[in-house]
């Protein structure tokens, strides 16, 4: 089962979770893990562990803040939100992305001639 | 920006590890305990939710050290880990972290204080543009001797500037300044004592690059403006803004503030520091030129030679005169010249100290790191890393520095304000004060670092570098291994040399100081006073002194107990008067060249209870001048000053000029010869003196009373008779003792730190042997016992238990005597002139530094000694 899912690539997932923070708002680390892995339809390794060492590497960069807080089911857990230079970073990562994954796509369809 | 964010977060995680890694251990609590919640809501029996959470969550272990990493630096992390531990560590131990930091501080504090005078003093340029550039200009008259040294053109007018100015090749721009002799200095009516006051161009600051730290310069427009110090701005006025526009009263003339110049510039004389400046200046001024880049001194000097002498007398154009431009970048100082020697000696010295103190503290490390190794061993067994081992005693030893240096510093404040405190000097000039400045802290932090580099790596490499389970299993846990003990032994014998040089220094300096204060000055020195009389000071014009002199002279001899009373032109202990012009008396066929004056007023010989030894003492007769000033003033002020009318020499005079022969015999000029007595000086040999019958003092110079009775009672009463002339007419009164005590401040300077360093080298010494000697009984404890069991007797068992601290410091002994005998040698010129009545290589001081040595050495192994006779050979054997 394992080996048809996929690793995640250095970088993605931080690049994952400032979307999902731009699309969740204010939102615990749980929550983040489990959003990832419901948009991707189980198609992901996820240590669910190593969102946390993204968002500490993020918060150093200081695209996004956090605070603790109480969650949905009255647990104390740490609120991570995007700063406003976390949202232009996403939308730089975003470009760079989709221009990597063209030009990979561009590759391989040329490869395969 | 984001490198700089992610630096400050690091660090910050860094320092609060432990908040954070809780912190972190919470968070993934909580995640865990949401994601059980959400799979037992989906169906999980509680069993299987919390399995499929945990492996879902992934290792906890590896999480938390990428935590760590991404969190904070890694080395970082073992650094400030090994620091705390270490301070735990040291806090057990109190007493080793004092006498260990103590004695770092000492040394440190030593070498930063003389660093601090020597780099002040001899090393530092002035606060200005391109200080290189930077000459004065002074025209000398030459004589047959070579150059005179007194300037005959000192000072410049305004048209020999304008002339400099314009030989643009040569020079950038000139500036002019003069001294302001004696000033009497007022803000808002408050006399202030003590502040000197130059006078200058109006381009003056801004010639040499001098910012204002506030306001702004004088210009040509201005009439009466006055710049002062950032010293005396922060001290007299806060540092306020406030101070621009007040008024400044010199010599009763008002100046308005408008700037204060940039911290630390006082002008170009280091030893005279500047508090104001004022501006325009009307008489002539000194020269100090910023000459174009790439042009020499030497150009210069040919280049202006022709402009300078313009100044010059018509009529003496003629004689040979040559143009001095000497570099002023770093500025003048009569200190330096004086003192370079001294300090220069005493910085070797202290750098002798801090050797000392690190191999003191080396073998203090060494020691405990032995006692520790037990404690060592279990944790290399617990799978501590060698790197590991080697932080934690690295870090006591960074831990120690860094105390060490930290009061070291403190000291070093202490310290220089201590040397100062020990100079003749009324008001310590701003060269002289102690600065913890980038050069001074950075000299602090490197010498702390050699000696950490000395006393703390070997000792690091050595305790952790060992067989661990070798010793884990021996019963003999507490014998240091060969090697480490070698370390402690090279430590302790390196002390005992440096111990022994330190002695050998010493000694030289404190013996010069004896043979200096034993020296038989020939007058008296304890019951005789001298006065200093500001007359300008008080409000007296120059042509009021003569009669101000006698006024003063006669309330003075009313005093009760008052001897006698005269006065002199010049101050007595301050140096030779060093009169080179030539003289020509009857008898001899060569003018005199080279002779001391001193230019005296009535009763001088009794007032000193100097011997006449043939002819007579000066009588009221000499002291009326026979010349009408109207007639001639060359004349009159010769004859004022004495050098027209009779003269009394003394013996080394006649023996110089008239050997053989009777001088007063040879004309009516000499009337008189009396006993030498060193009058002027102290340490240099009596020179030719003639005394000079002075009718007129132009100026006021030191008045001296002889008296008899209660030496207290008799200094009021002298300090009411003067005031009751004018309250603000003395400026200062000792007696001679403490006059010529003064003048040997030096050489006091020199033997109070080398001697109070030597004592401390001796003790560090001390407790080097001591340590060593202890821990050989402590060591051999065992083997003591049982011989003493088989029947060996006490000095056999005291023999066997020092032998190897009687090796070493016999190795240190016959090392430092060899460095010492090498190192007076050498430095035998360069230290002579420091000396007085003995020479460097003194075999008596010599020999008293190694007995010295020998003496101690036996004291501090005496307890060890005593313990080893008491051994218990059932108690030992029993020890393990």
């Amino acid at each position: 089962m394992t080996d048809t899912k996929l690793d995640i690539l250095q970088g993605t997932l931080d690049l994952m979770v400032l979307r999902t923070l731009t699309a969740l708002g204010s939102m615990h680390g749980y929550g983040i893990a489990r959003r990832i892995e419901e948009l991707s339809d189980n198609n992901l390794i996820l240590n669910q562990g190593t969102i946390y060492i993204s968002l500490v590497r993020l918060e150093q960069q200081g695209w996004i803040k956090s605070k603790w807080g109480i969650s949905e089911n009255n647990r104390r857990a740490r609120f991570y939100t995007i700063t406003k230079s976390g949202t232009a970073q996403l939308e730089t990562e975003r470009a760079n992305w989709e221009r990597m994954a063209m030009v990979v796509g561009r590759v391989l369809a040329a490869g395969a001639n | 920006m984001r490198a700089l964010h992610a630096l400050v977060a690091r660090l910050r995680a860094t320092f609060t590890a432990g908040r954070v890694d809780r912190e972190f251990d919470e968070e993934l609590l909580a995640h865990f305990e949401m994601l059980v919640d959400d799979l037992r809501r989906a169906g999980y029996s509680n069993d299987d939710a919390r399995r499929e959470a945990a492996r879902k969550l992934g290792r906890l272990d590896p999480l938390r050290e990428d935590h760590r990493n991404q969190r904070g630096y890694p080395a970082l992390d073992l650094v400030v880990q090994s620091l705390r531990h270490a301070l735990r560590r040291l806090a057990k131990t109190p007493g080793f972290a004092i006498v260990v930091a103590l004695t770092l501080a000492l040394g440190i504090g030593a070498n930063t204080a003389l660093f601090s005078l020597v780099d002040n003093l001899l090393l530092r340029s002035l606060p200005v543009r391109d200080p290189d550039q930077l000459v004065r200009l002074q025209v000398f008259l030459l004589e047959e001797s070579g150059r005179n040294t007194k300037p005959h053109a000192p000072d410049f007018g305004r048209a020999v500037f304008a002339s400099v100015r314009a030989e643009h090749r040569i020079v950038e721009d000139v500036v002019g300044y003069q001294t302001t002799d004696r000033a009497a200095i007022a803000i808002d009516g408050v006399v202030q004592r003590e502040r000197a006051v130059d006078v200058v161009s109006p381009n003056f600051f801004t010639a040499l690059g001098v910012r204002p730290v506030a306001g702004r310069w004088p210009d040509t427009s201005d009439v009466n403006v006055a710049a002062i110090s950032e010293r005396w701005w922060r001290s007299q006025f806060g540092g306020a803004a406030g101070v621009l526009g007040r008024t400044i009263t010199i010599d009763g003339k008002n100046y308005a503030i408008v700037g204060v110049a940039a911290a630390r510039f006082h002008g170009f004389d280091l030893d005279r520091s500047v508090d104001a400046w004022i501006a325009p200046a009307s008489g002539p001024l000194m020269m100090v030129a910023r000459l174009q880049s790439g042009v020499t001194p030497k150009q210069a000097e040919l280049a202006l030679h022709r402009l300078l002498i313009e100044e010059v007398d018509a009529r003496e154009r003629t004689l040979p005169m040559a143009t001095e431009a000497l570099p002023v970048g770093s500025g003048l100082s009569g200190l330096r010249d004086q003192y370079r020697g001294a300090l220069l000696a005493l910085m070797g010295l202290v750098t002798l100290v801090l050797l000392a103190t690190c191999a003191n503290v080396g073998n203090l490390v060494m020691l405990r790191n032995t006692a520790r190794r037990r404690e060592l061993a279990l944790r290399a067994a617990l799978g501590a890393s060698r790197s590991r081992l080697i932080g934690i005693s690295l870090g006591e030893t960074a831990l120690l520095g860094v105390a060490g240096c930290i009061g070291g510093l403190l000291l070093a404040r202490i310290g220089v304000a201590a040397i100062v405190a020990m100079l003749p000097l009324p008001a310590p000039p701003d060269a002289l004060t102690f600065h913890a400045d980038v050069r001074v802290l950075g000299f602090a932090a490197g010498t702390c670092m050699l000696g950490a580099l000395l006393f703390g790596v070997a000792p690091a490499l050595r305790a952790t570098d060992v067989n661990f389970t070798g010793w884990l299993q021996s019963s003999h846990g507490l014998t240091a291994p060969a090697r480490t003990r070698q370390i402690g032994r090279f430590f302790v014998g390196a002390q005992v040399a440096l111990s022994v040089l330190l002695l050998v220094g010493a000694g030289l300096f404190v013996q010069t100081l004896r043979n200096l204060s034993r020296l038989h000055v020939g007058f008296s020195t304890e019951q005789t006073f001298q006065l200093l009389i500001d007359s300008r000071f008080a409000g007296y014009d120059d042509k009021d002194v003569p009669a101000l002199s006698q006024t003063l002279l006669a309330r003075l001899n009313e005093v009760p107990g008052v001897r006698a009373a005269s006065r002199t032109r010049n101050r007595l202990m301050m140096g030779t008067t060093g009169m080179s012009m030539g003289i020509r008396l009857p008898g001899i066929s060569e003018p005199i060249d080279n002779w001391d004056g001193l230019e005296v007023g009535p009763q001088f010989f009794e007032t000193m209870g100097l011997t006449l030894l043939r002819g007579r003492l000066f009588v009221t007769a000499d002291f009326v001048s026979s010349v009408d000033p109207r007639r001639s003033a060359e004349a009159a002020r010769a004859y004022d000053r004495g050098f027209a009318g009779p003269l009394i020499v003394n013996e080394s005079f006649v023996k110089r000029y008239f050997p053989g022969t009777d001088p007063l015999a040879a004309g009516p000029r000499i009337v008189g010869v009396v006993k030498d007595a060193k009058l002027l000086s102290v340490k240099d040999d009596v020179r030719p003196l003639m005394f000079l019958a002075s009718p007129r003092p132009p100026f006021f110079g030191a008045v001296q009373v002889r008296a008899v009775g209660d030496a207290q009672a008799i200094e009021k009463a002298i300090r009411r008779a003067v005031s009751a002339v004018h309250p603000q007419l003395l400026s200062d009164m000792s007696t001679l003792g403490e006059v010529s005590a003064r003048s040997i401040a030096k050489e006091r300077m020199v033997a109070t730190i080398s001697g109070f360093f030597s004592v401390l080298g001796l003790v560090l010494a001390a407790i080097g042997i001591f340590g060593i000697a202890s821990s050989a009984v402590g060591q051999r404890t065992k083997e003591l016992g049982i011989r003493r069991a088989l029947g060996a007797g006490r000095w056999v068992l005291v023999r066997e238990a020092l032998r190897e601290s009687f090796v070493v410091f016999g190795f240190g002994l016959s090392a430092g005597a060899l460095a010492a005998f090498i190192a007076v040698r050498w430095t035998s010129s360069f230290v002579g002139d420091l000396l007085y009545g003995l020479t460097a290589t003194d075999a008596i001081n010599f020999l008293t530094a190694i007995g010295a040595m020998v003496v101690v050495a036996v004291a501090a192994c005496t307890i060890p000694a005593v313990r080893a006779t008491r051994v218990d050979p059932l108690l030992s054997i029993r020890q393990d």
